[in-house]
Order: C-alpha cells, then structure tokens, then sequence
C-alpha cells in the first residue's frame, strides 16, 4: 500500500523533532506539504547523478545509501541511511547531483517537490535551521568516515560502522539491546569502507570469533559493547543525538 | 618477461593460509592467497594479499584461478 501522507509526513515530524522542538503552526505546515509515496524494489536508484531533481526523498521503510560509480564498476558509498532521512537533501540547493542514491532494501519514499519545501524554510526559518542542522551533522560522519576509510584497521573500520549504525538505528527507535537487522552485504560494507570482501569477511569473522558480535540470518547482536566501542574508539559526539547509547 | 611461483604458508589471521609468492627476475611482485572454505562462495579462488611496482590495488582483488592472477599482475607491469 502507498504510504498515506499524514504516515508519511509525521515520520518527517519525527526526525525534525528529534533535532528540535516544533511550533504547533510549522508542524501545520509540513502537514501541508504536498507528498507523493512510492515502494522501491532493492537495489534500485532514487536519483542518479548527473540528475536534475525537482523533488527530495524522504525515506519512510528501508535503507538507503548514496553512492558514486567509478571506471572498471568500482563503487563507493558515501553514506547509508535509515527511516527518517532525506539522502538528497542537498538537492534542494544543489542543482546537479554529483552522486547517485540508491535502495539497499525494500523501501518506501515519500518525495517532497523542491518547490513547497522552499517555501516552507522561506516561511519558517526555524524548520531551515533545523535542516541546515541536519546536512552539518552528515558533513561530521562524513569526516569520521574519512578517518574510518583513511587511518583505521580494517577490523576498526568495521567494528566503527557497526556501532555507528547501532546508535543510528537506535535513536530512530528501530535498534534496541545492541541487537539490529542490518541487511547489508559484505560487498556494502566493502564498498563503503574501501575494503575487498575478503578483509571484510575476515574482520567480521575475527569479531564474531572474539566474541565481540553474532551474525546470523541478517540480525546483528552486539554481545560485548564496551569492548566493541573500546576496539575502534567509538565515540557517539559526532552524531549529535540529545542522548547517545550506552 | 615471465613470472615465477613459489609455494608459500601465509599468516594471514584467517584460514586462508595456503599461498605462492610470485617472482618476476628474481624480484618478489605478489603475493597469492588461496580462499579457504571460510569465503563459501569464492573458496579456491585466488586473493592479492599483497602486491608491488603496481601489481596492487587499494580493495584487493579475487581471480579465479592462478593462471587469471598471473595474466592481471604481468599486465600491471606492463603498464597496461
């Protein structure tokens, strides 16, 4: 069933919220906003780049993650993204995607034109900073991920990127007790950290043998947090939650 | 200009441990791991673990078998 606009624009309210309070007459206002739903397969692009979007993506089920492909069908992913994120936020003001995003899973999108979310942040410079927020915080994972890819282990690298993604998850309520489905293949996780699938399989085999994670049908549980954290250094600031999980 | 294997055991952390160092002129260019059955669906192909002088690449890559390997590491220092 295509998302109804009020579920859809609620989970927007939701995210905007969690970074800041919302008045009763800005919520009214995205209530307004003029929503389209669609379910995405797995694996399919949103925007490519190059593209021209007159809409951003508000992503309502699924993950997401924006990517760029290079010669000899190499792939980097710059990010992945979970219920509540607009991965293409910066179209809004960027004209030309210089990535593409795409579904990793399943998913259902609410695509919010250009035009009404302009004159929403014109007409209320409270939900403008709130989203201004929004791509500063992106910019700061995007700086530990540079550190990630650049200075870490590839067993830091990872074990970075699953607390990441546990604290993530679980500030959106769909993490809970360490414990995750995480529906990324080891080709993703390569992809994203810059390592072959062989480092990748035998880092998560090494986390799994210490004891550290299980693994099993796509459920990720985090057995040893502490030691996890202590491992890569993990530290929740650069997220920017109001409370970080412990 | 040809390439010259030698067998090796390697201390990769992991299973896979069976591996052939690979010589061109005397001079070390890769080495060569084979996948244990810890990879399932690549097990017994053949892994970069390490390589030089351009036969090497950031994700390291996979080939099917030595032969593959050794045609990808002689191209590299080909310049090709």
């Amino acid at each position: 069933m295509v998302p109804t606009p009020a579920l859809s624009l609620n989970m927007l309210i939701r995210k905007l919220e969690s970074i800041s309070r919302l008045s009763d007459e800005e919520r009214r206002a995205i209530e307004r906003l003029p929503i389209t739903g669609r379910h995405l397969a797995a694996h399919q692009d949103i925007v490519r780049e190059k593209d021209r979007p007159s809409q951003c993506c508000l992503l309502l089920e699924g993950w997401a993650c924006r990517y760029q492909l290079l010669s000899e069908g190499k792939r980097q992913i710059f990010s992945f993204h979970i219920p509540g994120d607009i991965p293409d936020l910066q179209s809004l003001h960027l004209k030309v995607m210089d990535h593409s995003v795409c579904t990793v899973t399943q998913a259902t999108v609410a695509f919010i034109p250009h035009e009404a979310l302009r004159e929403l942040t014109a007409a209320f410079p409270g939900i403008a900073a709130i989203l201004w927020r929004d791509t500063l915080v992106d910019g700061a994972i995007f700086r530990e991920w540079m550190t990630g890819i650049g200075r870490r282990s590839a067993l830091e690298a990872v074990a970075h990127l699953l607390c990441e993604l546990y604290v993530k998850l679980e500030a959106v309520g769909l993490a809970r007790d360490h414990a995750y489905r995480l529906p990324l293949t080891q080709a993703d996780l390569g992809d994203a950290l810059g390592l072959s699938n062989v480092h990748v399989n035998r880092t998560l085999r090494d986390l799994r043998d210490n004891g550290l994670i299980t693994l099993h049908g796509g459920k990720l549980q985090i057995d040893r947090w502490q030691e996890l954290t202590g491992l890569c250094d993990f530290d929740a600031t650069y997220l920017h939650l109001d409370r970080g999980a412990v | 200009m040809s390439l010259q294997l030698q067998p090796v055991r390697v201390k990769t952390g992991s299973h896979d441990t069976e591996g052939q160092l690979v010589f061109t002129d005397g001079l070390l260019v890769a080495v060569l791991v084979r996948l244990s059955e810890d990879h399932e669906g690549k097990a017994g192909m053949w892994f970069l673990e390490a390589g030089f002088d351009g036969a090497e690449e950031r994700t390291h890559p996979t080939f099917a078998d030595l032969d593959a390997a050794q045609e990808w590491i002689q191209r590299r220092l080909d310049g090709c």
